[in-house]
């Protein structure tokens, strides 16, 4: 049965209640870079942050590089054109020595997790999860470090992996998402504000779900994290990432960069949830969420898998990707994308089969409702010596009203006679007899449209950890009240 | 507990009800005989609140309140159900989930407190035990590949579960050989109580052998053209409907 | 020529040059690069041209290039789905041909046309409300050819079309272009065997309520053959239905591609669409590209779409050698029995028997 850390989940989720209710702004001093973004801005995140020479070279390179590119235009989302040059590159909460304990923490922070459901201390010591906490870029809690210590697991702030681990940092930053990969990854290179750093030793499993709260606060300020999570040979860790933030009226870019490095028998598995603010109904506001995340499977027998459950942003842009490059390794995507009002979301995966034997499975679930446009993008690529590959694919769309749109744009390329691949994609809508059926069984609208599109996101769902499943399934209903009627 | 006075009901523009006329009290159980497309769905969906049912004249009075003017849920809430002759699949929903969903929507209405999750598995395995719903069977999603004697053995186990005041069983004899038609109609036997009515929706006398009406009603082109105690069934079943409504027209 | 038409061909022109020959940076031309494929010397400015063997009586012809061509025909050339390589075909093939069979014909004898040469052709069918025929097209191996065919059916009128090319040692490209008014219904096949670049591109308006669009295709492809089937049918009304199914068969350094988009416009409910596309690849250097693109903005839909890319079942294969069949024959067996489910859909006899002999020699060179 549910432990009282799952309970205390399930009781939050159940106080989310019935709107969006992360739409406030925590008053805190901020540390600002000067707005806009040249070389300056980019030495002053790396000097604001002690790096060593190495790490601003390495922004640098990404930043001129940046110069050079030009946005990606092929995805099937509309917004006005973002100026670069008006936006905040760094935003840190002030006086911000690394703390011990909570009781160090502005309380204004706490009080703003607590606001989100998010009570840090008691969820520490019911659920077992080590949470770091990235506020607005900086970390300002790290916990259960020592228990992972022991583990030999190291899970700490991207910045203070920089100084402490160089040589694991060095070894693997931008090997698997190269500065030059696309316009946004690029920027991210260059401008990365914090993120999280996990590297998980040979033969250990990591004792506990690592987790991490993004939020984005300051007004203006663009987040740029950056995560790189390794699992050596023989080892495993859980994944989950959590995202809300605060309603706000300018739109605010997001682009992160997540590279995961599996090497021999080693497995990774990623779980989002994402929640930001999507704007108002009316189509105002909203996060412009440009993400690059993509995991190698380096090793032999590794498995790298994704699991997304994106119902917030104005604009999502986002493809999970594997490359499976270890003969045998196995990558998987399970995605739900919803999207209302006036919505856009672009996402899929990438499954790059270069080793023999390599498995991938792909399950999406899209759904469109009010004035929203979804699009399912995916690539399933064999390549020449990568015999007895398999691939399985099921994409569905569901439609609520005749005013959105459900978008699937599969590409499958095979260059191996021993491999498989099978696609199926289907579209469909909430049918009347079965919200009928609901209702006469005296369950209200909403309530009912959320179980039958939960039911409808099953597959994906199970994938999802306890904690979250349960949250996800109530994200789920909230994010379609009102769609239907 | 339910009458319907002179109702009158298109559907898509189009009248398929024509003035029917109707009172059930409670503990009795009141069965709607007629051919094909002479409107007894259609008079099933409309006590339920189905959309596209329209209304154009009449009443309908349920308990002293206007069923009209209910929400579906709410009409559910306050003790109407229907036995649907053809149970809707919701996949990925598993049938435990459904029931428990619609039990507590149901008592949270009525200003109940929810039953948690124990409670109901308690509630519908000894339930489902008396019918012959396997546990199995509670675990798959909601009508999925159900057979069609697994469905409306489903439909009554609802019944017995949500415990309505007035329970409409649109067709439940339909696509089920005869083990499970006995099965289905010992369920609905069961159910019978001097609070509950009964309105017993069918084609076929063959229902009414095992589930014993007190008032059988012929309903043809929207009308009730003939009423009568249980042998009117058997007249029905010897003579045909075309006798009886071309007498009464 | 008339001059509405001279101006629309300079119009035609001016777009070609603007846009130039598509390389495989354009998102539709991924998985063909026309303008390596073609080289230096490019689609020139030949005109090519259309035969006729025997004309069916009761079919009407004219010349596009005729000044004095009757009103049907200024009335719908040039105003289909266009894009670069269509509008090269209209700016440069010189004339062409125009056919029309007029309301309520059915025309019972076959239309058997051989487009024939290299350099550009242009080809306009009519077929007014009720009326029928049954298209059967083959071409000669000239190459380069650059093909624009637009296709106007009238409400009720049914078109009948199977395509059958030889293997082309050079590059061809065929742009066809229809519009469905309502009840309308194209079926077709396609038959094809590559070249060195072959490109067959569909755009099937479906713009009356009811209009039916049933596709099937199988290709052979060997050597260093390159067959490219690109669809987009729109679905602008409702009740309008389409199906598809496109069989593939790669050997040696063949490459098979399927791009097919459907498209089912806002408010066109009850708009049902199946589309399939399989590959079998046979050899190590082979590929096949798929890509089934769905772009639904109604939600009272039926569309789905299977796509899949594999080899030859291992229980079948057992079976049949289990039974005495020596490997070779059994996989050939399989093969033809891959591709067959695709010829069914081809309504007359001596039509599939022609394109089954054609699929026989092609799986015959390579297995």
């Amino acid at each position: 049965m549910s432990s009282p850390a799952q309970l205390e989940t399930k009781a939050q989720v159940a106080e989310i209640g019935d709107k969006y209710k992360y739409g406030f702004v925590t008053d805190i001093e901020m540390d600002m870079a000067p707005k806009g973004l040249s070389e300056e801005t980019v030495r002053f995140i790396s000097a604001k942050k002690n790096e060593p020479e190495w790490m601003l070279e390495w922004r640098l390179a990404a930043f001129r590089r940046w110069l050079s590119m030009k946005e990606p235009k092929w995805a099937r989302v509309h917004y006005p054109q973002i100026d670069f040059q008006d936006a905040y590159y760094y935003a840190a909460p002030k006086n911000n020595p690394l703390k011990q304990s909570l009781n160090e923490v502005d309380p204004k922070l706490l009080e703003t997790y607590n606001k989100l459901g998010i009570p840090l201390n008691e969820q520490m010591a019911l659920a077992g999860v080590a949470v770091d906490a990235v506020f607005d870029s900086v970390s300002v809690a790290t916990t259960f470090k020592e228990k992972l210590n022991e583990a030999g697991v190291i899970f700490c702030p991207f910045s203070e992996a920089i100084r402490d681990h160089p040589d694991l940092v060095k070894k693997y930053l931008g090997t698997v998402v190269p500065v030059t990969d696309n316009y946004y990854a690029t920027l991210n290179s260059a401008v990365f504000s914090d993120g999280t750093f996990v590297f998980v030793p040979k033969g250990v499993r990591c004792p506990m779900e690592l987790s991490t709260y993004f939020r984005i606060n300051a007004s203006e300020t663009g987040q740029f994290e950056r995560t790189l999570i390794i699992a050596d040979a023989d080892s495993f860790v859980s994944y989950l990432e959590g995202c809300t933030a605060p309603k706000r009226d300018e739109n605010q870019l997001h682009a992160a960069v997540v590279e995961l490095v599996a090497l021999d028998h080693a497995e990774i598995k990623y779980s989002t949830v994402q929640n930001w603010y999507p704007g108002d109904e009316n189509g105002k506001g909203g996060i412009y969420n440009f993400v690059t995340k993509r995991g190698d499977c380096r090793g032999d027998h590794s498995k790298i898998s994704w699991t997304q459950v994106e119902t917030g942003s104005a604009i999502t842009w986002k493809y999970p990707s594997c490359i499976l490059r270890g003969d045998h390794s196995v990558g998987e995507f399970y995605s739900i994308a919803i999207a209302n009002n006036y919505q856009q979301a672009d996402t899929g995966t990438k499954m790059i089969h270069l080793g023999a034997n390599t498995k991938s499975r792909i399950i999406s679930k899209g759904i469109s409702a009010g004035k929203a446009q979804n699009t399912y993008r995916g690539l399933v690529s064999i390549y020449g010596k990568a015999k007895n590959a398999r691939n399985y694919t099921q994409c569905d769309s569901l439609l609520i009203g005749g005013n959105c749109g459900a978008h699937t744009v599969p590409y499958i390329e095979s260059r191996n006679p021993t491999a498989r691949i099978e696609h199926e994609a289907t579209t469909s809508k909430i049918a009347e007899d079965q919200l009928f059926y609901c209702l006469q069984r005296g369950i209200p609208q909403d309530e009912a449209v959320s179980l039958i599109v939960n039911g409808f996101c099953k597959e994906v769902l199970q994938q999802l950890p306890m904690e979250f499943a349960v949250e996800a399934q109530k994200l789920v209903g909230i994010s379609l009240e009102g769609s239907v009627g | 507990m339910l009458d319907i006075k002179n109702l009158h009901v298109t559907v898509g523009g189009k009248e398929i009800l024509k003035g029917l006329t109707l009172s059930i009290q409670p503990g009795q159980v009141h069965a709607i005989m007629g051919p094909n497309g002479s409107g007894k769905s259609t008079l099933s969906f409309v006590l339920a609140g189905r959309s596209g049912y329209d209304v154009t004249e009449g009443s309908i009075i349920y308990n002293g309140e206007d069923l009209k003017a209910m929400a579906t849920e709410d009409r559910a809430a306050k003790g109407v159900f229907l036995a649907m002759q053809y149970p809707v699949e919701i996949p990925g929903v598993t049938t435990m989930t459904f029931l428990k969903t619609a039990l507590n929507s149901q008592r949270r209405k009525r200003g109940e407190s929810d039953l948690d999750a124990i409670g109901v598995l308690k509630l519908v395995r000894a339930k489902a035990k008396e019918l012959n719903v396997s546990e199995e069977m509670l675990k798959r999603a909601l009508n999925v590949g159900f057979s069609g004697g697994e469905k409306k053995r489903l439909e009554i186990l609802q019944m017995s579960i949500f415990e309505p005041k007035l329970a409409i069983l649109d067709e439940t004899d339909s696509g089920l050989d005869i083990d499970a038609l006995r099965l289905v109609a010992e369920g609905v036997n069961a159910l019978r109580s001097p609070e509950r009515a009964m309105l017993v929706i069918t084609h076929y006398q063959r229902l009414l052998d095992y589930i014993v009406p007190d008032r059988i009603h012929v309903l043809a082109k929207g009308r009730i053209v003939a009423e009568g105690g249980k042998e009117l069934a058997l007249e029905l079943e010897a003579k045909g409907y075309e006798h009886i409504v071309g007498q009464a027209a | 020529m008339s001059a509405a038409l001279a101006k629309r061909r300079d119009e035609a022109r001016m777009i070609f040059e603007g846009r130039g020959i598509p390389t495989r940076r354009a998102e539709e031309w991924k998985y063909s690069d026309l303008k390596s494929a073609l080289g230096e010397a490019g689609l020139g400015q030949e005109a090519a041209a259309t035969r006729i063997m025997g004309l069916p009586q009761g079919l009407e012809f004219a010349d596009l290039a005729d000044p004095n061509a009757p009103a049907w025909v200024s009335q719908h050339l040039g105003t289909l789905a266009r894009n670069a390589v269509s509008e090269a075909s209209l700016a440069f093939a010189d004339g062409g041909l125009a056919l029309r069979v007029p309301a309520g014909q059915a025309i019972a004898i076959p239309l058997a046309l051989e487009l024939s040469g290299a350099g550009h052709l242009r080809l306009l069918l009519v077929l007014e409300a009720g009326a029928s025929l049954s298209l059967f097209e083959t071409g000669d191996t000239a190459a380069p050819r650059n093909a624009g065919i637009e296709i106007v059916l009238g409400e009720g009128a049914a078109l009948d079309h199977v395509r059958l090319t030889r293997p082309v040692p050079g590059v061809q490209v065929e742009e066809i272009a229809l519009s469905l008014a309502a009840k309308a219904r194209y079926s077709a096949h396609f038959a094809s065997f590559g070249g060195k670049l072959s490109r067959l591109e569909l755009t099937i308006a479906l713009e009356g309520e009811g209009a039916e669009a049933h596709l099937s295709g199988v290709s052979v492809l060997g050597g260093e053959a390159h067959a490219d089937i690109t669809t987009h049918i729109i679905h602008r009304k409702g009740n309008t239905h389409s199906t598809q199914l496109f069989k593939k068969v790669a050997g040696g350094k063949g490459r098979a591609v399927y791009q097919g988009r459907v498209t089912v416009a806002k408010g066109a409910d009850g708009a049902d669409s199946r589309q399939t596309a399989k590959a079998l690849l046979l050899s190590e250097t082979a590929e096949a590209d798929l890509k089934p693109e769905l772009e639904i903005f109604a939600d009272d839909v039926k569309c789905a779409h299977g796509a899949a890319i594999g080899d030859l079942d291992g229980d079948s294969l057992f079976y049949l050698r289990a039974r005495g069949i020596p490997e070779a024959d059994a996989r050939a067996l399989l093969i033809h029995a891959f591709l067959e489910d695709a010829l069914t859909n081809i309504t007359r006899d001596d039509v599939r028997g022609m394109v089954r002999n054609a699929v026989g020699h092609a799986l015959a060179a390579l297995l």
